[in-house]
């Protein structure tokens, strides 16, 4: 589900759920709702969210993870604009090394349901404001390395 | 391949800084001496050192001696680990998503 032209730290991921968009974008924000379906079973099971829906505010998702350990992932919305849109940023608590990433939601009504449109950028980039994109590079050399076999 | 953790974290410690994302650039197919990279950028030829030094603990460079010189090369196998890290957040947000749209389905 990965669209074409996005740079190679960016993931982009859709599906349509047959629903209005304030209810599905209820379901995505209202921390009450978010507990009950983002799970995974046998990789990780979500306990609690707390969740300050508004610009700025902040928001933290714990849980357990499929070895019994605690995982923890937090964050600052952004972008608060029902029923559209949602962003905000993330932070797991499992990598050392991790920095904040971006996640934007978007919510587009069509025929019979809505489009969830989930963007997740900036998955290995520092948390700066230099704007240097450094994994597009950086996959280039893989691909060179590859190549040449 | 199997990468560790921990030869991960050192993979993404590694690229997390702009220097060193830059001395990798310079290395994109070709070889350089320790001095010829030092001389690409305003920092001191030690601070220099030390980012090679980084870059050479997470594997993704390796140095030749050549008398009394040392040739850097650059390796990026190591950021295989990186991008099947990457996968492994698309598979997380495909099943998300479709959690979320049982969820919606279910309940309305």
């Amino acid at each position: 589900m990965t669209s074409a032209g996005t740079p190679s730290d960016t993931i982009v991921q859709e599906i349509t759920v047959r629903a209005p968009a304030a209810r599905v974008f209820e379901a995505f924000t209202n921390p009450d709702e978010r507990v009950q379906w983002w799970s995974a079973p046998g990789r990780f099971r979500t306990t609690s969210v707390a969740s300050d829906l508004r610009p700025g505010g902040r928001w933290v998702m714990r849980g357990t993870r499929a070895d019994g350990e605690p995982f923890m992932i937090q964050g600052e919305y952004r972008v608060v604009e029902p029923p559209s849109v949602v962003e905000f940023t993330w932070l797991p608590d499992w990598q050392p090394d991790a920095t904040e990433s971006l996640i934007r939601v978007e919510f587009t009504e069509i025929d019979g349901g809505t489009r969830v449109r989930l963007t997740h950028s900036g998955l290995t980039t520092e948390r700066s404001r230099t704007g240097h994109r450094g994994w597009p590079q950086i996959l280039g050399y893989l691909k060179d390395y590859a190549e040449r076999g | 391949m199997v990468t560790s953790q921990a030869a991960r974290n050192a993979v993404f410690r590694a690229i997390a800084d702009p220097t060193r994302r830059e001395i990798l650039k310079h290395l994109r197919g070709r070889r350089r001496t320790v001095g010829e990279l030092a001389s690409k950028f305003t920092q001191s030829r030690p601070a220099i050192s030390k980012h090679l030094r980084l870059l050479r603990s997470a594997g993704l460079v390796v140095t030749h001696e050549r008398g009394a010189a040392r040739l850097c090369e650059l390796n990026a196998a190591p950021l295989r680990a990186v991008d099947a890290w990457l996968r492994d957040y698309e598979a997380f947000w495909t099943e998300s998503l479709r959690h979320l749209k049982r969820h919606v389905e279910e309940h309305r």
